[in-house]
């Protein structure tokens, strides 16, 4: 069961930008391999491979390779999939922190599309007991904690 | 432990609600186990295991006083925790520069691509 005050909590991660493009080119930038491993991989990493099948239950695959040498792999898969409005997808780190990505499309107008991102980490732990929002909430307290002691 | 295996500790450590709650109330001070087990309703044994959960993951440390082996907040492996995410963050903004980037180059293909 959730508390009322967990399901208060701010989401563990929020950001937005608005780009000056269409709706339909920035879906298309999210919709190719080729395109995403242009964009996805913060430098200076690269990004040896590539694998996106923007569809619900589809693959969202790709190595980030660090300038070390060290590759990580991202293996994350669609859970939701609405074409130029949502896109929802999962992956499992760090052996069992799952993070939930939904990337929400929406017009700016003039041509412009902004993108919100939330990212909700989750345990396999609290899955199973059904609170996946105690994990969203637990990071938001431990800031909390670190300024209040610092 | 590689600092990914620590993280992980630390992550499961702290997917437990008891354990968060026990790790905000150290970090108001230290505390033995019989007073972190009185704001829950459950046992000191209990306590003990959550703890022994939060010690392995380098969360808290425990004194040396055999009698009550005071329970202290390990700050630097939380701040290691909060960092990880701010780095999530930083993921996201430097990605976002390089669509901005790649949205342009789009843009002007297509624009050649029509004018032909």
């Amino acid at each position: 069961m959730q508390t009322g005050n967990e399901r208060t909590q701010n989401p563990e991660l929020h950001l937005s930008r608005v780009f000056d493009a269409p709706r339909s080119l920035v879906w298309e930038a999210w919709s190719k391999a080729e395109y995403v491993k242009r964009w996805f991989t913060p430098a200076p990493l690269t990004t040896p491979r590539c694998e996106v099948d923007l569809r619900t239950g589809g693959v969202f695959y790709l190595v980030m390779k660090m300038p070390d040498g060290l590759e990580l792999p991202m293996d994350a898969r669609f859970v939701e999939v609405v074409p130029q409005e949502r896109i929802v997808f999962s992956a499992t780190i760090h052996g069992g922190v799952e993070v939930h990505t939904t990337v929400a499309f929406s017009d700016e107008g003039d041509g412009k599309t902004r993108l919100d991102v939330h990212q909700v980490y989750s345990h396999e732990s609290d899955a199973t007991r059904g609170a996946p929002q105690g994990w969203k909430a637990t990071l938001d307290q431990l800031a909390e904690v670190v300024r209040s002691i610092r | 432990m590689s600092t990914a295996d620590q993280l992980s500790a630390a992550f499961s450590a702290l997917a437990d609600p008891t354990r968060r709650a026990i790790v905000a109330r150290l970090a108001r001070g230290e505390a033995t186990v019989t007073e972190l087990a009185k704001p829950f309703a459950i046992s000191q044994p209990a306590i003990s295991r959550h703890l022994k959960v939060l010690e392995r993951a380098g969360l808290i440390s425990r004194g040396r006083d055999a009698q009550s082996r005071p329970c202290r907040l390990e700050v630097r492996r939380l701040k290691e925790a909060t960092e990880w995410m701010n780095r999530y963050r930083a993921h996201w903004e430097a990605s976002f520069d390089r669509l901005d980037n790649l949205l342009t180059d789009m843009k002007q293909e297509k624009t050649h691509a029509n004018g032909k």
